[in-house]
C-alpha cells in the first residue's frame, strides 16, 4: 500500500461518522415518523394493560364490587389494547427494519459508485480485498448499527420512558425514587462499554487472525506438507486458537460480571426498594395494592429492554468503526481523468500523435521520457521492449486511465483531454493481456451491457474474430453459461471472446496488449487470423509479443527504460541494421 | 435433541464443569422463586394490616442476601457452561486443522476453501451454541419452568395454574415454528449477500474491462439490482423476525387476562388472597422466559445437529495417502527410476500418465518439456506422493517411494510449485519456512542463489518486509524467486522446479540456473519448463505429449532431429530477442 492510501485504513472519528449516518436516515424521515408513531402507540397500549389490572384490583376486586357492564368493558378494552399493541408493534418493527435496509442499500450503492468512479491509479495500488470488504462486510456491519439504533435502542428507550410515564401516573413520588435507577444503569452501561470494547476488539482481532491463518493454511497445505511443517503450523494455529479462547473467556467473564447477572441484581434491589416503600407507607396510611401490583409488574418489564440494549452495545461499537472506514473511502479523492473544456469532438480517422510525453507514477521516477511518435489512420504500430520499458504506460495514457501531466497526445488533431469519456471508450478498443470474463453467458460477455447490440451483432462480432466455431460447439451456443472468471474456458478461448467483445463496438482505434505465452493453445491459429482481421482498416497500437504482429506492422517502436531507442518503418529499420534487422534475418531463416 | 447424545463424549469429558454448572443453574432457578413469594406475603400483610417493621426488615434483608448469592451463582454457572462450550469450539477447531494437515491434494481439490472455512467457523459456532446456550436453555427451561409451575400449583392454586398456562404451549409452538421459517429465509438472505459479494469481487477484478468500455454506470446499475435483491430477501427475514415479539406479547397477555379473570373469581370465593394473586402473576411473568427458551431450543439444537454432522463427516474422512506399516523412516538418497505404467487422476477414464520410464541417476539434472496439459506437473508430483500411482511406481534409492514414510520421502525432496504460494509473514520467515531455525546468513545466501536478494534489500524493511494483502505486493517473478529460495534453504536431495521460472526474465533465469549448477552439482534436480532455455543444459530432456514420452534425449540430440523440441526452441529464441528489446543491441 502506498502513502497516499494509508489514511484509508483508519476510520473517520465517531462524531463525524454519526452525523453522516444520521444524514442517510434523514431522507427516510416520513417512514421513520410513521414508525415512531406506531411505536409510541404500541408501547402505550402495551403499558396500559397493567394499569387496567390495577383498576380491576383496586376499584372492583378489593371492595368486592362487580358491575357486569363495566367489567366487560374493562375486559374488552384490555383485549383490544393488546391486539392493537401487537399489530402496531409488528408494523413498526417491520418499518424500522425496512428503513434500515433501504438506508444500507443507498449507502452501498453510493460507496460502490464512488469506487467505480476512482481512477485506475487507485485500483493499481489499493488491495482489492480491502475494497471488497468495505463495500460488503463493512456496510453489513453498519446495517447492524441501524437495526440496533433504530430497532433495539429507540424501541427500548421508548418502552422505558413509557414505563416511567405509567409509574408517574400511578404514584409520582415512588416513580421519582425509581428515577435513581437510570443513572445506576447508565453507569453500568458505561462501565461495560469501556471494558467490552477492549475485550471484543481483542476477540475479533484474534478471530480474524485465526480465520486468516486457517484460510491460508488450507490454500497453502501443499506447501506445508511438502516442507513437512504440519506439526509446526498446527502448533502455531493452536497458539492463536488459545489466544482467541482466552480473549473469549475474558469477555464471557465480563458479560457474567456486568450483563444479566448485574442487571438482575439491580432488579432485586429495586424490588426491595418498592416493597419497603409500600411497607413503610402502610404503617401510617392505607396503600393501594393494585398500584403495588402494577409497580412490581412494570419493574419486571423494565429490565428486559435494559438487557437488550447492553447486549447490543458491542455490536454498536464495531459498526461505528466499520461506518467510519466506509466514509473514509467515500471521501477519497482520486477520480478518473475526465474531459477538460466543453464541446464534443469526434474521432473520425484515428490519427494519433504523442508529443514529448513524459510520465511518472510516483512523481519521482519517470517511466516515460520524452516519447514522441505519430501513427496515421489505418496504420499498425508495434511496440516492443521488455517488462518495465514503459509499453503499458503508453496504453494507460492513451486510454486516459492516468492523467497526462507532461507533453500532449492528439487524436485527429484534438488534444486527448478534450474528448468526453463516451467518445473515447467507444472509439478506442482495448484488448487486455489477461482477458477477464464475467459470470453470465457468452453473449452477455460479448455485449457487455450494450443493449443496442442485437444477437446478430454479437454473432457477427464472434464470426469476425473466428470465435463462432468454438462457441457454436458449446451446448447452448451463445447462451452457454460462463462461470466465475470464465475458468472453464482455455486461455485462447477467453482471448477470442475478449476480441469479439472489442470488435462488437467496431472501434476506430484498436489497442492490443498481447498475451505473452499462449503459444500452445489449440486456438492459436484462430487468434492469428482474428488479429489480422481486426487490424484491417483501423489504427492499431500493439504491445507485441508475436512475430506475425511485428512483421505486419507499419511502424515499430523499440522501448527501453522509458525511451524509444529505435523507431521507424520496416525499410528504415532494415537500413539501420539494428535489432529489427537482426530479427528480420532470423525470421527468414526460420 | 439427538445432538446432545452425539456430543455425549464431550459432556463426559467435561463432566465436572457441566454437572457443577447445571447444579448451580438449577439452584438459581429455585432461588428465583423466592422474590415473588415475598411480594405476595408483603401484599397480604399489608392487606390484612399485619405488617410490622421487623417482618419487613427481615424479609428485605433476606431478599438482599438472595440477590448477592444469585449474582455470584449466576457468574459461576456462566463460566462453567459457556466456558466449556467455547473449549469445545477450541478443541474442534484444532481437530479440524490437524485433520486438514493430513489430507492429500485430492481432498483440497474436491472441496472448496469456502466450504472448509465454513465448517471451521459457522459450523463450529453452531455446535458451540448447542453445547452452551443449548444446554443452558434446556436446563433452565426445564428447572425454572418446572419449579415455577409446581410452586404455582402447590402454593397457590392448581386450577388457576392450568387455566393461566393454557396459552403457553402455543408460545413454544409459535417460537419454534417462526424459528424454522426464519432459518429458511435467513439462508435465502445469506445467499443473496454472498451473490452480492461475488458481484463486488468480480467488479473489482474486472475493473480494467469496465473502464475500457466505459461501463461504470451500467455496472453500478447491475450492482443496484443485486443490492436490491439483498434488501428484498432481508425484508422477508424481517417479516418473520418481527412476528416474535407481538406473538409473545399476545400470548402472555392472554395468560395474564385468564389468570386475573379466573383469579378474581377465586378471590371473591375466598379461595385465594389478593396477595396470592399478585405473586401468581409475578410467577406467570417468570414463565415467559422458559417457554420462549424452549421454542428457541429447537432451533439451536436443529442447527447444531446439522453443523455437527458436517464436522463429523469431514473428521471421519480417511486420508487417502498414508504411511504403510513398517515404512522406512530414513530419507532416501540415490538414483531415481520412474516406472509408471498408468496413472489416473481421480476417477478419470483416460490415464494422465502412461508408460513413463525414466532413469535418473543421482546428481543428474532432468528437464521435462511439453505443452500445457501434457502431464509435466503430474509427473513430478507423483514423486512427492501427491497422489498414489495405480499401476507402476517410482523407485528411489532402490525402493518404491510408497515404502518410505511420507515424512522421510518429503524430507528428501524439495518442490517449488507453479503457483508460488507465500504465507502472510515476513520474507525471512517465508524463506526459512522449511527450517525455521535457519540463521540470517543462510537465508540471505538462499535468496542470493535465487537472485532475489537485491529485490528484497530494495524494500524499506528488507528481509523483515511482510508479504500478502496487508503488506507489500510482490510481482509474480519475485514470488517465484522467493519460493525457489525457500526450497534451496532446505537443501534437499532432490529439487523439483515445476515451471517455477516462468515469470522471471531471461537474464535472471540464466543467473539462477548457473547458481543451481554450482550449488547442486552432486545433487539431483528436476526442472519442468515452458521456456526451453531453462532445461537446455539438463543431462537428459524428456518431452511429454498427452501423458506419454514423445521425445527423449539431450539438447544436442533433440536439436539434430526435426523435433517438436527443436521447433519450439527456435521459436522461443526469436521471441526472447523481442522480450529483451534493446538490451542485446
Amino acid at each position: 500500500m502506498i502513502e497516499r492510501h494509508r489514511h484509508l485504513m483508519t476510520p473517520l472519528n465517531q462524531k463525524e461518522t454519526f452525523k453522516r449516518l444520521m444524514g442517510y436516515a434523514k431522507t427516510h424521515w416520513k417512514k421513520l415518523a410513521i414508525a415512531l408513531l406506531l411505536l409510541l402507540g404500541g408501547t402505550a397500549s402495551e403499558l396500559i394493560g397493567p394499569i387496567l389490572i390495577q383498576i380491576f384490583i383496586d376499584d372492583y376486586l378489593t371492595p368486592r364490587e362487580f358491575p357486569q357492564n363495566e367489567l366487560v368493558m374493562l375486559g374488552l378494552l384490555y383485549i383490544v389494547l393488546h391486539l392493537g399493541a401487537a399489530g402496531m408493534n409488528y408494523v413498526q418493527m417491520l418499518f424500522f427494519q425496512k428503513v434500515s435496509l433501504e438506508i444500507i442499500q443507498s449507502l452501498r450503492i453510493d460507496i460502490f459508485a464512488k469506487v467505480q468512479s476512482l481512477g485506475l491509479s487507485f485500483f493499481d495500488q489499493f488491495p482489492a480485498g480491502g475494497l471488497i470488504s468495505r463495500i460488503t462486510n463493512d456496510t453489513e456491519q453498519v446495517k447492524e448499527l441501524y437495526i440496533s439504533v433504530l430497532g433495539t435502542f429507540i424501541q427500548n428507550i421508548v418502552f422505558l420512558l413509557g414505563i416511567f410515564v405509567a409509574m408517574f401516573y400511578l404514584n409520582p413520588q415512588l416513580a421519582l425514587f425509581c428515577l435513581v435507577l437510570i443513572p445506576l444503569i447508565i453507569g453500568l452501561m458505561l462501565l461495560y462499554k469501556r471494558f467490552s470494547s477492549r475485550y471484543y476488539a481483542r476477540m475479533s482481532e484474534k478471530l480474524s487472525e485465526l480465520n486468516a491463518r486457517l484460510n491460508e493454511s488450507i490454500q497453502g497445505m501443499a506447501v506445508i506438507q511438502i516442507f513437512r511443517q504440519e506439526r509446526r503450523m498446527l502448533r502455531e494455529f493452536k497458539a492463536v486458537n488459545e489466544d482467541h479462547h482466552q480473549a473469549w473467556l475474558k469477555s464471557i467473564k465480563l458479560d457474567g460480571l456486568l450483563l444479566r447477572p448485574a442487571v438482575d441484581f439491580i432488579s432485586i434491589a429495586a424490588l426491595i426498594f418498592i416493597l419497603s416503600y409500600f411497607g413503610i407507607t402502610s404503617f401510617d396510611q392505607p396503600v393501594e395494592l393494585g398500584v403495588l401490583y402494577a409497580f412490581v409488574n412494570y419493574l419486571d418489564r423494565f429490565f428486559e429492554p435494559v438487557n437488550q440494549i447492553m447486549q447490543r452495545l458491542s455490536v454498536f461499537q464495531q459498526a461505528m468503526i466499520s461506518a467510519g472506514r466506509v466514509f473514509r473511502l467515500m471521501d477519497h479523492d482520486e477520480p478518473s481523468p475526465g474531459q477538460k473544456g466543453t464541446g464534443s469532438p469526434v474521432i473520425n480517422q484515428g490519427n494519433i500523435i504523442f508529443e514529448n510525453v513524459s510520465f511518472s507514477y510516483d512523481g519521482h521516477e519517470d517511466v516515460l521520457k520524452n516519447v514522441s511518435f505519430t501513427i496515421h489512420e489505418g496504420e499498425t504500430l508495434a511496440i516492443v521492449g521488455h517488462t518495465g520499458s514503459g509499453k503499458s504506460s503508453i496504453i494507460n495514457l492513451l486510454l486516459r486511465f492516468y492523467p497526462l501531466e507532461r507533453g500532449e497526445i492528439y487524436i485527429d488533431g484534438v488534444a486527448l483531454s478534450r474528448y468526453n469519456n463516451k467518445e473515447l471508450r467507444e472509439k478506442i478498443g482495448l484488448v487486455l493481456q489477461d482477458p477477464f470474463l464475467f459470470a453470465g453467458d457468452i453473449s452477455s460477455n460479448i455485449r457487455l451491457y450494450d443493449q443496442r447490440l442485437t444477437d446478430a451483432d454479437v454473432q457477427k462480432a464472434a464470426e469476425f474474430v473466428r470465435a463462432d466455431r468454438f462457441i457454436e460447439n458449446l451446448t447452448g451456443g451463445y447462451a452457454h453459461p460462463v462461470g466465475e472468471r470464465g475458468t472453464t474456458f482455455s486461455g485462447g478461448q477467453r482471448q477470442l471472446i475478449a476480441f469479439a467483445r472489442t470488435m462488437a463496438k467496431a472501434p476506430k482505434i484498436l489497442v492490443l496488449d498481447e498475451a505473452t505465452a499462449s503459444i500452445d493453445t489449440e486456438t492459436e491459429e484462430d487468434i492469428q487470423h482474428a488479429l489480422e482481421n481486426m487490424r484491417k482498416d483501423r489504427t492499431t497500437i500493439a504491445i507485441a509479443h508475436r512475430l506475425s504482429t511485428i512483421k505486419h506492422a507499419d511502424k515499430i517502436l523499440v522501448m527501453h527504460q522509458g525511451e524509444i531507442v529505435e523507431q521507424g518503418t520496416h525499410e528504415t529499420l532494415i537500413a539501420e541494421q539494428g535489432l529489427y534487422e537482426k530479427m528480420y534475418r532470423l525470421q527468414k531463416a526460420y | 435433541m439427538r445432538v446432545f447424545l452425539e456430543l455425549k463424549w464431550y459432556f463426559i469429558q467435561e463432566r465436572r464443569r457441566y454437572s457443577l454448572g447445571i447444579l448451580i443453574l438449577a439452584s438459581v432457578s429455585l432461588l428465583s422463586l423466592l422474590p415473588p413469594y415475598v411480594v405476595g406475603m408483603i401484599v397480604d400483610h399489608i392487606d390484612q394490616n399485619t405488617l410490622t417493621p421487623q417482618i419487613l426488615f427481615n424479609w428485605m434483608t433476606a431478599l438482599f442476601g438472595l440477590a448477592v448469592t444469585v449474582y455470584i451463582l449466576r457468574y459461576i454457572w456462566r463460566i462453567m457452561i459457556f466456558g466449556s462450550s467455547i473449549r469445545l469450539a477450541r478443541q474442534l477447531r484444532n481437530d479440524l486443522y490437524e485433520h486438514f494437515t493430513k489430507q492429500s491434494a485430492r481432498f483440497f481439490q474436491t472441496k472448496r476453501t469456502g466450504d472448509l472455512m465454513a465448517h471451521s467457523t459457522n459450523d463450529i459456532r453452531a455446535v458451540e451454541q448447542t453445547a452452551g446456550a443449548g444446554v443452558l436453555t434446556l436446563v433452565d427451561s426445564l428447572t425454572l419452568g418446572g419449579f415455577v409451575i409446581i410452586t404455582m400449583a402447590v402454593s397457590i392454586s392448581w386450577e388457576l395454574t392450568i387455566i393461566a398456562l393454557l396459552p403457553m404451549p402455543l408460545m413454544a409452538l409459535a417460537v419454534s415454528k417462526y424459528g424454522f421459517m426464519l432459518h429458511k429465509r435467513f439462508s435465502g438472505a445469506q445467499a443473496a449477500f454472498s451473490r452480492l459479494n461475488d458481484k463486488v469481487q468480480e467488479s473489482m477484478s474486472g475493473i480494467r474491462v469496465t473502464k475500457t468500455f466505459g461501463n461504470e454506470k451500467d455496472d453500478v446499475a447491475a450492482f443496484r439490482d443485486e443490492s436490491a435483491n439483498v434488501v428484498k430477501k432481508n425484508i422477508d427475514v424481517a417479516k418473520v423476525d418481527a412476528l416474535f415479539d407481538p406473538t409473545i406479547m399476545l400470548i402472555v397477555g392472554s395468560s395474564y387476562f385468564l389468570s386475573i379473570s379466573a383469579g378474581g373469581y377465586l378471590v371473591v370465593n375466598e379461595t385465594l388472597t389478593i396477595g396470592q394473586l399478585t405473586s401468581f402473576n409475578v410467577y406467570l411473568g417468570m414463565l415467559i422466559w422458559p417457554m420462549l427458551a424452549f421454542g428457541w431450543l429447537f432451533n439451536i439444537v436443529e442447527k447444531g445437529r446439522a453443523s455437527y454432522g458436517r464436522i463429523r463427516t469431514i473428521l471421519q474422512e480417511e486420508p487417502d495417502i498414508e504411511d504403510r506399516r513398517n515404512a522406512v523412516n530414513t530419507p532416501p538418497r540415490g538414483d531415481i527410476f520412474f516406472d509408471i505404467k498408468r496413472f489416473y487422476f481421480f476417477e478419470d477414464q483416460k490415464p494422465a500418465l502412461e508408460n513413463i520410464s525414466i532413469e535418473l541417476p543421482r546428481g543428474q539434472t532432468l528437464g521435462i518439456a511439453g505443452k500445457t496439459g501434457s502431464g509435466k506437473s503430474t509427473l513430478v508430483r507423483t514423486l512427492i506422493r501427491d497422489a498414489e500411482i495405480q499401476d507402476g511406481t517410482i523407485y528411489f534409492a532402490g525402493l518404491p517411494i510408497a515404502e518410505y514414510t511420507l515424512d522421510a520421502l518429503r524430507s528428501s525432496v524439495g518442490y517449488v510449485p507453479q503457483d508460488h504460494f507465500l504465507f502472510s509473514a515476513t520474507i525471512a520467515d517465508n524463506i526459512a519456512f522449511a527450517r525455521p531455525d535457519a540463521s540470517y546468513t543462510e537465508i540471505i545466501n538462499a535468496a542470493s542463489y535465487a537472485a532475489v536478494h537485491d529485490d528484497i534489500t530494495a524494500f524499506k524493511d528488507g528481509y523483515e518486509t511482510v508479504v500478502g494483502e496487508r503488506g507489500v505486493t510482490l510481482s509474480g517473478g519475485q514470488k517465484q524467486r522467493i519460493s525457489i529460495a525457500r526450497a534451496l534453504l532446505a537443501d534437499p536431495e532432490v529439487l523439483i522446479l515445476d515451471d517455477s521460472l516462468s515469470a522471471v526474465d531471461a537474464n535472471t533465469e540464466e543467473m539462477i540456473l548457473t547458481n543451481l549448477r554450482t550449488l547442486r552439482n552432486d545433487k539431483t534436480t528436476i526442472i519442468t519448463a515452458h521456456r526451453l532455455s531453462a532445461i537446455q543444459h539438463a543431462r537428459q530432456i524428456v518431452v511429454l505429449e498427452n501423458g506419454r514420452i514423445a521425445e527423449q534425449g539431450t539438447h544436442s540430440q533433440l536439436m539434430q532431429k526435426p523435433s517438436w523440441y527443436r521447433r519450439m526452441y527456435e521459436r522461443q529464441q526469436l521471441e526472447s530477442l523481442i522480450e529483451k528489446g534493446g538490451d542485446d543491441l
